[in-house]
């Protein structure tokens, strides 16, 4: 049985990345589908635009990029935080521990599952603006960049959510709404960046939501705030940021 | 024969708590250890440091000669897990659990479905391949997870009470499993409160006490410390009446006599001598021996003997 033991080693960026995949992949099964995940990163999104919307004299195209924004964020930041505590209470989450699979792989693993997960879902409300309500884009670059980054920022943002110390994943949505609510009016979901008050200004550069909104202002033709190069550095930033914090969490919460 | 596991030192505090003391020891490569202990005594803390799932505050701990700390990934590669409690993904099928397990170690997919093939025969879990974790039975998760922690085919495992709570058919199927893997080389590091499981399968075994080791042996030499405890067991054809039982007390060579069921179950030194003096005891009181065994001291008889012998020492300090 022994000899079988030997494999292959493959370069460590690599190996790495097919572990994450593999966490990821099986996310993928386990959690798309979950009631929680598609009620908070589905359902919750348009009900809330369309509760902003409905009664208000407002053209419907001009919203197509909040409600863009508000779908990436909360998608994207709905899958780590039910999936991480899902998996620390029935101790699966141990099963990635056991394996020679190092934190940074794990929690990339994670970020990657909820990445594609918002990144899918936010194409139907675009879809949907181009089709029925008219909107255009006007900037191809800014609306990658606002998927992309936006949608991998997001999801470190939830990743860095669920390493709250809860054992439960209602305990860790709780904390999550805690975040997720303010940001939504800082971050110039219902309004603009530029005709926020002075403090709203302020308080939008805190916020890694700003940025995504921002590039897709600017991607459906409207007028932004921070400028492409600005949002795209402060999306990696964040996530750079936020990625490092996950795994020194996840690594204490571990020992 | 190399040591596949040495342990310097190896100490845990948890706050002002000391929950593993200075434990040192070695597990020869194919040895099969167990470290018993009662609940709380230190067992698990002491697994956990030893596949660095848990950091040590102080000492070291090395696996095949790799140190479970700065080696931590290539110590895991190496090692298979057994955790208490049976930790497969309630969502994914016996067959999903096992290849995601294969990726995690970074085999590749022809290997990991041979395998996978491999471990469900093993097993005996081939009705089960398609079932959700969710609907199998205790036991049928508890061979998954030991089978997910061989995956990799490796070279020392660490199994977490496996056989707790689980039927005899499965506890079989996987002590034969284990039995078979020492016989393959694999060094297995044991904890159990199960004294039997202990005495039938290792090859030595450490108790651990209040996280201190208190002795280290192969189960036949640890129970010649405890010679004093052994005992006759003997079922009569008719119940005794209450001067039968005294008169049974007070037979010679005779120390304790507990009724256990339709047995009296007497400890004794001397089983021989007790022999000598039942026959004519039987006589006596009209009595017909439906059955007579003689039994050495079990593991159990030492680990209390051993247990209770440290609460004395605490108690005169």
């Amino acid at each position: 049985m022994n000899e079988q033991v030997v494999v292959a080693r493959k370069p460590f960026v690599w190996d790495e990345l097919r572990k994450a995949w593999a966490i990821s992949s099986k996310d993928m099964k386990i959690y798309y589908f979950q009631p929680a995940v598609l009620i908070f990163g589905l359902v919750f999104p348009l009900a809330i635009f369309f509760a902003f919307m409905i009664g208000r004299d407002v053209k419907a195209v001009t919203l197509f990029p909040g409600l863009i924004t508000l779908t990436i964020f909360f998608s994207t930041t709905t899958v780590a935080p039910f999936s991480v505590p899902w998996e620390k209470m029935n101790r699966t989450f141990e099963r990635l521990l056991f394996a020679p699979v190092s934190m940074r792989a794990a929690v990339l693993g994670k970020v990657i599952s909820a990445f594609i997960f918002g990144f899918v879902i936010s194409i139907f409300p675009l879809a949907i603006g181009l089709i029925f309500f008219g909107s255009r884009i006007a900037s191809y670059a800014a609306l990658i960049l606002a998927f992309f980054l936006g949608s991998l920022c997001l999801s470190t943002m939830g990743m860095l959510i669920s390493t709250v110390k809860a054992d439960t994943p209602p305990k860790v949505m709780m904390v999550l709404n805690v975040v997720r609510l303010p940001l939504m009016f800082i971050s110039g979901i219902f309004v603009a960046i530029p005709t926020l008050p002075l403090y709203g200004r302020v308080l939008a550069w805190f916020s890694p939501v700003s940025y995504c909104a921002d590039l897709l202002y600017k991607a459906l033709g409207f007028k932004n705030y921070f400028g492409m190069l600005v949002s795209s550095l402060m999306l990696v930033a964040f996530t750079a940021v936020m990625f490092v914090a996950s795994v020194l969490r996840m690594k204490a919460w571990n020992k | 024969m190399s040591a596949s596991i040495e342990v310097k030192g190896l100490t845990k505090y948890f706050g002002q708590l000391l929950a593993v003391d200075h434990v040192s020891f070695e597990v020869e490569a194919g040895e099969i250890f167990g470290f018993l202990g009662p609940n709380g005594a230190g067992k698990t803390t002491t697994l956990r440091m030893l596949t660095d799932l848990t950091r040590p505050s102080e000492g070291s701990a090395k696996i095949l000669g790799m140190d479970t700390v700065k080696d931590s990934l290539s110590v895991k590669a190496v090692i298979g897990i057994v955790p208490e409690a049976s930790n497969v993904f309630l969502e994914l099928t016996t067959e999903g659990n096992l290849t995601f397990t294969g990726a995690l170690y970074g085999l590749r997919k022809k290997v990991r479905n041979e395998r996978t093939d491999e471990l469900i025969s093993l097993f005996d879990l081939e009705p089960h391949r398609a079932k959700k974790g969710m609907e199998l039975s205790l036991g049928l998760r508890r061979r998954l997870t030991i089978a997910m922690s061989l995956m990799h085919n490796p070279q020392v495992v660490f199994l977490d009470e496996p056989t707790s709570g689980l039927d005899v058919e499965s506890s079989r199927l996987i002590r034969e499993v284990f039995n078979d893997l020492h016989r393959k080389g694999v060094t297995t590091f044991l904890t159990t409160h199960n004294m039997e499981e202990a005495n039938q399968l290792s090859h030595r075994v450490a108790v651990i006490n209040d996280g201190r080791i208190i002795a280290i042996d192969t189960p036949e030499l640890l129970k010649q410390a405890a010679s004093e405890s052994q005992s006759l067991e003997v079922a009569f054809d008719k119940d005794l009446d209450e001067t039968g039982e005294k008169d049974l007390a007070a037979l010679p060579c005779v120390g304790d006599v507990r009724l256990l069921g339709d047995k009296y179950h007497l400890v004794t030194s001397d089983p021989p001598c007790v022999l000598d003096s039942l026959y004519p005891f039987m006589a006596a009181h009209g009595l017909k021996p439906v059955s007579i065994n003689t039994f050495g001291p079990s593991l159990e008889d030492v680990f209390v003997k051993l247990t209770a012998g440290r609460e004395e020492v605490a108690r005169d300090e």
